[in-house]
């Protein structure tokens, strides 16, 4: 886990594609997130499937939201 | 850099919006970064923009700041059910641009592919890491001219990947072209992603359409992505390019979501 200016950055893998562009992520301490991607991963055409490992941005007001920033290869 | 853009927040605190480079913004509400902005300029020029909050009414005070300190045009992209952010850029004056069909292809002709394709009469289809690299670069040359003269690149799926100037064609071996005598008369880009190949490019020479080539080559690169093991690729389609679409959905190819992209002049 990583706390940077933005917040708090945690690693994990992505377990389902939902509706509205938001996926479920599995952290590595095992609690499931809601996340969307971010608008740099959005214009970059990066494609996020299911077994994808990422980086999450939780989000400081629901810490079950979160914002995926990277996706790992 | 340092602009600062203070506006309403949703707390006891404005919101500040401050530029940290050229390409950054980030704004802050009391000491809590609450939203961030980019820009990135693509190959072709064009900046897109793009904006992440945790809460809606954080969107504008940052889409403001970046809109006052960039030049026009600008450009974003937004997932088609992601109706939330397409309407805050609307709100930012954006106007859709074009929209952009996902297909997902199965590669196994059993199952959804095409089947077994001829290539029409005379031409042959070079398997991607045989083309000659002078004839290729010869086609990919003729091809996007005769798109600028006619619709325009800025009507084709967004490439995104850095290339040297004026160089289109940065790995010879991702091709698969049709020949005919000593000529190339179409290619077909395919990048080999570890997850997923994505079909990146289908083009034909104007005087060759209409003949099934781009069928012949679509079919033969399923082919070969199922003969090494690939089970499925993906491909972007312009939504108004009806025959694009009718080449991949003729190949069995799956809707799979989409992008709008929007502009602001």
């Amino acid at each position: 886990m990583t706390k940077t200016a933005g917040g708090i950055e945690v690693e994990g893998l992505v377990v389902e594609c939902l509706r509205n562009a938001t996926f479920k992520v599995e952290l590595q301490n095992g609690h499931t997130v809601l996340a969307h991607i971010s608008g740099k991963i959005r214009k970059n055409y990066i494609k996020i499937l299911p077994q994808d490992r990422v980086l999450v941005e939780l989000s400081p007001y629901d810490l079950t939201r979160g914002r995926i920033r990277y996706r790992f290869r | 850099m340092n602009a600062s853009h203070p506006a309403a927040g949703t707390g006891e605190h404005a919101v500040h919006v401050t530029r940290l480079s050229d390409t950054q913004w980030h704004a802050l509400e009391g000491d809590r970064v609450v939203g961030h902005g980019d820009v990135s300029p693509r190959p072709d020029g064009r900046l897109f923009v793009s904006v992440d909050v945790w809460h809606a009414a954080h969107f504008a005070p940052i889409a403001d700041a970046m809109l006052a300190d960039l030049p026009t045009p600008l450009y974003t992209v937004v997932d088609e059910s992601d109706h939330d952010t397409a309407a805050a850029w609307e709100q930012a004056g954006f106007t859709v641009a074009r929209r952009e069909q996902n297909y997902l292809l199965r590669t196994d002709p059993q199952l959804t592919g095409p089947g077994p394709v001829q290539p029409p009469s005379g031409i042959t289809i070079v398997p991607s890491g045989e083309a000659e690299e002078g004839p290729l670069r010869a086609l990919d040359r003729i091809v996007r001219d005769e798109v600028e003269a006619t619709v325009g690149w800025c009507t084709m799926p967004a490439e995104v990947r850095p290339r040297p100037a004026g160089d289109t064609v940065i790995d010879p071996s991702m091709y698969a072209v049709a020949r005919h005598g000593d000529q190339y008369v179409g290619l077909l880009r395919v990048a080999q992603l570890p997850r997923q190949p994505r079909i990146g490019l289908v083009a034909v020479r104007a005087d060759w359409q209409r003949r099934g080539v781009a069928r012949a080559l679509l079919a033969h690169t399923l082919d070969a992505l199922h003969h090494r093991g690939k089970t499925s690729a993906y491909a972007e389609v312009d939504r108004s390019n009806a025959a694009a679409a009718a080449l991949f959905e003729g190949a069995g190819a799956r809707p799979a979501g989409g992008s709008v992209e929007y502009v602001r002049g």
